[in-house]
């Protein structure tokens, strides 16, 4: 969402530069003094029209059903954005216990050697999100050799972390497994 | 009264005689130091109203980390004026002598 709000910035700010040198260029009498001619001169002539007629249209009350729906996708737009904005944002870092924190990417680091120890497992993705409430949400994608017992393995790569991150302390509120079958020639290890 | 150079220099000095810190943080997002006239403290963060450090725990452990994040707690509360301190670990990094 930050990333979207910068965009937002950034393209009002744009806006904003453009409409100071249209400004610039309406003051010293570089385009004329018709701020009516600035679509044609812009070549929008077009979509000024249509935009105009739009408009007038709402002003009217004088609606057709695309115009309805145009309108509630805006306001419906809005809404969502507003909801997103006053969300707050996800903590960046795993919370253990007040005032103690861990990095996201330590946990990942804690989670992969935990799922790698087991010999099956050629190769592991772990994703690792913070949450507001103590402990992280980790999901973990475990590739083994195709024809393996995957609930096995699951259960054991399951085990084998909550194991390990209990050790370390780092509470694990949500564990997500899944063991995926992958041909060996496309993961990081081949044999173990 | 000292000023938050001085109390970072001593927090963090409190934080790597902790046994079972390697060494301090350096932030993820951004820079985690506390900024001086030509100089920085960096892993610790002294706002008026907290104090962050940020450390990497030393591996394997000796203990849990949040039981380290606590010793580490209790040296650096001693200096920290009495500000809430956030202990941040942001690495566990694998001594140099052990074969893992």
């Amino acid at each position: 969402m930050r990333i979207f709000n910068r965009i937002i910035v950034v393209l009002l700010l744009a806006g904003l530069v453009a409409l100071g040198i249209a400004a610039i260029f309406y003051a010293f009498d570089l385009a004329g003094y018709r701020l009516a001619n600035v679509p044609r001169l812009l070549g929008l002539d077009g979509f000024a029209q249509s935009l105009s007629n739009f408009v007038g249209n709402v002003e009217r009350g004088n609606l057709n059903p695309l115009d309805y729906l145009v309108l509630g996708a805006i306001a419906l737009l809005g809404l969502i954005l507003l909801f997103l904005e006053l969300k707050p944002p996800s903590p960046r870092r795993v919370r253990m216990q007040d005032g103690t924190y861990i990095t996201r990417s330590a946990v990942r680091d804690e989670v992969v050697a935990a799922t790698e120890r087991n010999p099956e497992v050629l190769q592991s993705d772990v994703d690792v999100n913070a949450q507001r409430r103590p402990g992280a949400k980790v999901d973990v994608t475990a590739s083994v050799r195709r024809g393996e017992d995957t609930r096995r393995l699951q259960s054991e790569v399951r085990n084998s972390v909550q194991q390990h991150m209990g050790q370390v302390g780092v509470p694990v509120s949500n564990l997500n497994v899944r063991i995926a079958e992958s041909d060996p020639r496309q993961t990081q290890t081949r044999v173990k | 009264m000292i000023d938050d150079l001085q109390l970072a220099r001593a927090i963090r000095e409190a934080a790597l005689a902790t046994t079972g810190v390697h060494s301090m943080g350096s932030g993820r997002y951004a820079e985690a130091a506390t900024y001086g006239a030509g100089e920085k403290v960096s892993g610790v963060v002294v706002d008026p109203d907290e104090v962050r450090v940020h450390i990497v725990a030393r591996y394997p452990l000796a203990e849990p980390l949040p039981a380290l994040a606590e010793r580490v707690r209790e040296r650096v509360a001693l200096r920290s004026e009495g500000r809430p301190t956030t202990i941040i670990v942001e690495d566990l990094e694998v001594e140099q002598n052990e074969n893992l």
